[in-house]
């Protein structure tokens, strides 16, 4: 299994990269939905966390499409939005487990 | 009646409505022979000066000036005497006077001259600044204050902005503290390169530390209350500013297209106040193409002539001509944002700078234009950087003597 980061701020993706693979994980990063589409598409044992806030194709459009998979991989969703924001966006959202920046990592370890 | 009781009653009349009429003026009215002895001395000057006539009649008018003026006055008047260049007869300037009790205060005299008999006078009529001073103190106070309030405002709505911003690096960091701490176990089993891990992880993590910080103090110079100063800057480097600003947290679809002219002269202008307006018109304009395919905003800065400008274009609807009128009138918008406040203020401060702010509605297919013009000013030495930027310029940006222009 693999967990494909999708976050354009490099800061944030480099050190949630460095930190997955020091729990043995294998951890891709793309900095747009653009990128991430190029690439194979996931698997369903994968892990996807994305960026709601993302330049171009958002977030929420990503987990939408990620859904019409036929084996849809483990969503998890990060923000530094606020709850109203997060709420707008629930109806698209469906049941993904959204967590807010700052990031803990705890939590990150433990859902993956 | 002898013609000539007859003239001397006369002179004597038109001398007592010439004396009651001099001691009616509020303004200090005096007269002084070439030899700068005070003639004529009304009842406005003893308030003034705090000298009974007694004391002031025939003695040198040296007695209400400053020592520094005292000294250069006989050298004014033999230079006048002599060249015919006049320095102050007929123009009229702002001068200190002085009090008997010796406090100094800022008058505004205007001298004439008169040939009699006895040689040349001159007639100085002097107008207390003290009240219309501490007027304009207290406009400048209020002004630096709204213009605080709009910062704050704006700042208020950045708010949320601000703390996704400080978001991204404060999980990086403890992301990357979290690796380091890993790599220091494996450190401690004695594991190849982790040490070199343990390095770039913590070089990582200072790095995010420190770019929190920028994004904290550019927040800080933006909505800071402070002392209006001006001083010779770059504008482009206020406009760059005002962009990052602007940018701070503002992602999506959108482009923000920056054509600076990189031949400016440097401009005379309290960087922070000039800043506030372009982060206006740039947030205003952000606003406007919000809706609109391929939503554009360009920030120009140009030289036209004797004037500097920067203008803020974007490709939204334009305004509506029915704006137009109330545009820079104070609490106009129906925005809850503020931003007539916003635009009033940025008018208001334009014009202080001997500048001003004006607008190119657009429509049909156009957006609206507004330009910030600013006088140019020639022979300035040295430029300085705009307000923000990293804390380094935090103490020495502060404090610092403004710029008369």
């Amino acid at each position: 299994m693999a967990i494909h980061i999708l976050e354009d701020d490099p800061g944030v993706s480099d050190s949630l990269r460095l930190f997955l693979q020091g729990l043995g994980h294998d951890a891709f990063v793309y900095p747009d939905a653009e990128s991430f589409f190029e690439a194979d598409p996931p698997g369903a044992d994968d892990t996807i966390i994305v960026d709601l806030n993302l330049p171009g194709i958002s977030g929420a459009q990503v987990i939408v499409w990620l859904r019409t998979l036929a084996e849809p991989p483990r969503v998890v969703a990060i923000t530094g939005q606020s709850q109203t924001v997060i709420e707008k966006l629930r109806a698209s959202l469906g049941d993904v487990m959204v967590l807010r920046k700052p990031l803990s990592s705890r939590i990150l370890a433990d859902i993956v | 009646m002898s013609p000539d009781a007859h003239d001397s009653t006369a002179s004597t009349v038109s001398e007592a409505r010439l004396l009651s009429v001099l001691d009616t003026a509020v303004d200090g009215i005096l007269v002084i022979d070439e030899r700068a002895r005070i003639l004529v001395y009304n009842k406005a000057c003893e308030s003034l000066f705090g000298y009974a006539p007694g004391e002031a009649l025939g003695q040198s008018i040296r007695l209400i000036m400053p020592s520094d003026y005292a000294a250069a006055h006989d050298g004014y008047m033999e230079s006048y005497k002599r060249t015919g260049t006049r320095k102050i007869i007929g123009i009229g300037r702002e001068v200190r006077g002085r009090h008997k009790d010796g406090t100094e205060f800022p008058v505004e005299l205007s001298v004439g001259e008169t040939t009699t008999p006895e040689g040349r006078q001159f007639i100085g009529i002097i107008r207390d600044l003290r009240s219309r001073k501490e007027q304009e103190r207290r406009l400048n106070e209020l002004q630096a204050d709204l213009v605080h309030m709009a910062r704050v405002s704006a700042m208020d709505e950045m708010g949320a902005a601000l703390a996704h911003e400080l978001n991204q690096p404060l999980t990086a960091i403890m992301l990357y503290l979290q690796a380091a701490t890993r790599a220091m176990a494996r450190m401690e089993q004695g594991a190849a390169g982790a040490p070199d891990i343990f390095r770039q992880v913590l070089d990582k993590a200072v790095h995010e530390a420190e770019r929190a910080g920028n994004i904290i103090s550019r927040m800080r110079h933006f909505v800071e209350k402070r002392e209006p100063q001006r001083r010779p800057v770059d504008l482009n480097s206020v406009a760059e500013e005002a962009v990052e600003l602007v940018m701070l947290g503002l992602r999506g679809p959108g482009r923000m297209v920056r054509d600076l002219d990189r031949n400016l002269p440097a401009a005379i202008i309290d960087p922070v106040q000039i800043q506030q307006i372009l982060v206006n018109l740039l947030r205003n304009a952000i606003e406007a193409v919000k809706d609109r395919p391929d939503p554009t905003v360009s920030i120009r800065t140009a030289r036209r002539s004797d004037m500097l400008t920067v203008t803020v274009q974007d490709n939204g609807p334009g305004l509506k001509p029915e704006v137009l009128p109330t545009l820079f009138k104070a609490f106009s918008s129906s925005k809850r944002t503020g931003m007539g406040l916003g635009l009033s203020i940025s008018r208001t401060i334009a014009q202080n700078h001997a500048g001003d702010l004006t607008v190119d509605p657009g429509g049909d297919g156009r957006g609206a234009a507004f330009t910030l013009h600013l006088p140019v000013i020639e022979n300035v030495d040295t430029v300085e950087s705009a307000a923000g930027g990293t804390g380094d310029e935090e103490s020495s940006g502060r404090g610092q003597p403004g710029v008369t222009p």
